[in-house]
C-alpha cells in the first residue's frame, strides 16, 4: 500500500485532521515494549496493554503523518486514560491541530490525540506541544 | 492504594530506573519512533546533544508506571497527566521519579487525588515535571 504524504509544519492550519491510523499492538510489541521500560506489573500478565504503550503508537502515527523542522521538541503532553485495551485490539488513533503561533522567529504547534477502539470509543487523549524554530 | 490511606501531602513510593541505550532502542522498536537521535549515536554525536537521549515518552512512561504502582488499574481507567519536558534523559542516567499527593477533591463514590511529579537526573536536574490526576474508588 502507497504511504500517504506527509503534510509540512508550515502548510498545518488550525483544525487540520492529520489521517486517521489504524493499528493494533500485537503480544511481541507489547512484550518488547515491558522490556523497554523494564514494567514487571502483573497488571500486563493479562493481555491488557499498558497506556502508555497505546499512547506512544499514536505519537509515532503523528511523525508518520506530519513533517517538522529539524529543532522542533517535544516540550508538553498530556494524556488522558479513558479505558483499557487488550492485545490484538484494533484501534485508531485521531490527530488535529489545535494550537499554531508564531512569535517571532519561535513557533508553537498544539495537537489533540484521540485514539479509539471500534465506534470512537475513546481510550486515551491527550495534547502534544512542540516548540519549533 | 486505597483512599483512606490517603492524605494531602503525603509523598508516594519513589522509583528508579537506569538509562540503558539497549532499553532505548527497545523502546524505537516497540513504538515505531526511529528518529536517530535516540538509536544512532554516530548521528547524535554530531548533533548539539552530543550522544544519543531517550524517547521522552519512554521517561513518560517511567511516570505512568510510578502511577500504576500507587494506584493500580485505576490509573488505567482513570488516570491523567500533564506534564513538561525539561531536559533530556541519556543513555547511564539513573531517573528517580517522585511525587506527593496535593489535594484530593471528595466526590460521591469517586474522589479525584492531585498529584505534583517530578523525574529528575542523578544530578538533581528535572527531566519530567508536572501534575497528574486519578480517580479513586471511595
Amino acid at each position: 500500500m502507497a504511504e500517504s504524504p506527509r503534510i509540512a509544519f508550515a502548510q498545518l492550519v488550525i483544525g487540520y485532521e492529520l489521517p486517521p491510523n489504524r493499528f493494533t499492538l500485537d503480544g511481541a510489541t507489547v512484550l518488547t515494549y515491558l522490556r523497554a521500560v523494564e514494567d514487571e506489573s502483573s497488571l500486563y500478565q493479562d493481555s491488557l496493554v499498558p497506556p502508555m504503550a497505546v499512547a506512544a503508537r499514536a505519537m509515532a502515527a503523528l511523525g508518520e503523518g506530519m513533517s517538522l523542522p529539524a529543532g522542533a521538541i517535544h516540550v508538553s503532553q498530556e494524556f488522558e486514560f479513558l479505558g483499557t485495551v487488550k492485545v490484538g485490539e484494533n484501534l485508531t488513533s485521531y490527530a488535529k491541530v489545535s494550537r499554531k503561533v508564531d512569535r517571532g522567529k519561535i513557533h508553537m504547534l498544539t495537537i489533540d490525540l484521540d485514539v479509539c477502539k471500534a465506534e470512537r470509543q475513546s481510550v486515551v487523549t491527550g495534547k502534544t506541544g512542540f516548540i519549533l524554530p | 492504594m486505597q483512599l483512606a490511606n490517603l492524605n494531602e501531602g503525603m509523598s508516594l513510593p519513589e522509583l528508579r530506573k537506569l538509562v540503558r541505550q539497549e532499553s532505548i532502542n527497545l523502546y524505537a522498536q516497540a513504538s515505531g519512533d526511529f528518529n536517530p537521535i535516540h538509536i544512532d549515536e554516530g548521528f547524535a554525536r554530531q548533533t548539539p546533544l552530543g550522544g544519543t537521549i531517550a524517547h521522552g515518552m519512554l521517561v513518560l512512561a517511567y511516570l505512568s508506571q510510578f502511577m500504576t504502582a500507587a494506584f493500580g488499574q485505576g490509573w488505567l481507567t482513570g488516570g491523567s497527566l500533564n506534564v513538561r519536558f525539561k531536559a533530556p534523559a541519556r543513555p547511564g542516567d539513573n531517573i528517580t521519579v517522585s511525587g506527593k499527593i496535593t489535594k484530593i477533591e471528595q466526590e460521591a463514590g469517586t474522589s479525584t487525588v492531585h498529584c505534583e511529579v517530578l523525574c529528575q537526573n542523578q544530578k538533581g536536574e528535572a527531566v519530567i515535571t508536572g501534575e497528574t490526576k486519578v480517580k479513586v474508588k471511595g
